[in-house]
């Protein structure tokens, strides 16, 4: 490059009055084109470009504490307004859905606090949330009685993690929970790390209980042709990771299973990439593996998910419009009879 | 005697708490097809005492208490 070429832009100031929208924000953050504004900025136009790409299948994926901070529904709006087509999530995730689904909540707390005295009351800590103990129970009690009855109707066949959500969302009546809009929406829910979450654990009280003959049984590895074909046949590929961990990785290396490559990727995130960890990696990194093109539009957002996500959402939704609808490949091929696979 | 040394559900390893401080969930009585439902101040013949104590006991006899 010359040196002409490294002084093409100057940093433009921002600009706030009283009447700024989240958009024109959004718009004052590019102006600058810098630090975490400038990533946040970035975020929003591939967002938009993801959703008003012709044939592009957009993953969320869903790590952390994102329906105890409150996103649950932003989520759900999204479900339903077809913004994304995949979630791919770790168990917790949607345990915590479940949990609020069943009529528990996530209250405000603190994260400085007497532990052992939450301990003592039952109450459970997420840095600065609490949730009881009992709303954990009365779902686990509520999840023992859907197990017993979806394997019932299985006769010991196996289920992937996706028909799993989609037996648990149809058994849910909240029309604000992530699995039921999810199911209502026939959009996929990949669990891959189900075993490791409420879900995993209430099945050894489920598949224990005296004369059991209905244990069901949830088979993750019959997710990974699923997941990968949605990849093959999408012409184009787009990932959208809340945090990180095995929801990302399993995106990611679909992707590259498929030969597919990211066309897009948006990460929001606090780790870092120095250890070596899949969450913090950058998305450069990715495009080593091929799991995302070279030519992929990207960024990483460095920041806390819940202060970030609802801004990209808010600012595409404003230049969206609420006339917009998407016209999804994946649905489409659904709706066509051709299923996920 | 103090809620330490009595035997109730509230201070059994089996329980978790359903509707505190009175009611428990307890997962031996569902492993063996009983309603695992139960008062936070009974017990049964599969006591075990808790591995680090909590308030179900404490709180339930107080609101046992005020009720009176």
């Amino acid at each position: 490059m010359d040196r002409k070429d490294y002084l093409k832009e100057p940093v433009n100031h921002i600009k706030i009055n009283g009447t700024l929208t989240v958009d024109q924000l959004m718009q004052q953050f590019k102006n600058s084109g810098s630090l975490g504004a400038g990533r946040l900025a970035e975020a929003c136009d591939i967002y938009e470009k993801m959703v008003r790409e012709k044939d592009c299948t957009i993953f969320l994926a869903l790590s952390g504490a994102v329906v105890p901070a409150g996103m649950r529904t932003l989520i759900v709006d999204l479900i339903r307004n077809h913004l994304i087509d995949v979630i791919v999530s770790t168990g917790a995730c949607m345990v915590h859905d479940a949990i609020e689904a069943v009529g528990g909540h996530h209250y405000k707390g603190g994260w400085s606090v007497n532990d052992v005295e939450l301990y003592k009351y039952h109450l459970f800590r997420i840095y600065d949330i609490f949730v009881p103990e009992e709303d954990y129970v009365r779902l686990d009690f509520k999840l023992s009685e859907m197990y017993a009855d979806i394997a019932k109707e299985r006769k010991g066949a196996s289920l992937a993690s996706n028909d799993f959500a989609y037996e648990i969302g149809k058994r849910l009546t909240d029309k604000n929970s992530i699995l039921r809009a999810a199911y209502d929406e026939n959009i996929p829910i990949f669990l891959p790390s189900v075993r490791d979450s409420e879900f995993g654990f209430i099945h050894w009280l489920h598949a224990s209980q005296k004369d059991q003959n209905n244990v069901l049984l949830v088979d993750a590895f019959k997710d990974v042709p699923t997941i990968c074909q949605i990849c093959a046949k999408s012409p184009k590929n787009a990932m959208i990771v809340i945090g990180g961990g095995v929801p990302r990785n399993t995106i990611q290396s679909s992707a590259l299973a498929s030969k597919k490559g990211l066309d897009y990727a948006i990460v929001i995130t606090l780790d870092r990439p120095e250890t070596g960890g899949l969450s913090g990696s950058t998305l450069e990194e990715t495009v080593s593996w091929g799991k995302m093109k070279g030519a992929a539009d990207h960024v990483m957002v460095i920041g806390e998910a819940l202060m970030v996500f609802p801004f990209i959402v808010a600012s595409v939704r404003e230049r969206l419009g609420d006339a917009f609808k998407r016209d999804s490949f994946l649905q489409r091929e659904q709706l066509a009879g051709k299923g996920l696979t | 005697m103090s809620s330490d040394s009595e035997e109730f559900c509230g201070n059994c390893d089996s329980h978790n708490s359903y509707e505190y401080p009175t009611k428990v969930f307890c997962s031996t009585r569902y492993w063996h097809n009983e309603n695992p439902i139960v008062d936070t101040l009974w017990h049964c013949d599969s006591y075990n005492k808790v591995s680090q104590e909590c308030y179900c006991v404490k709180e339930a006899k107080k609101k046992a208490d005020s009720t009176k």
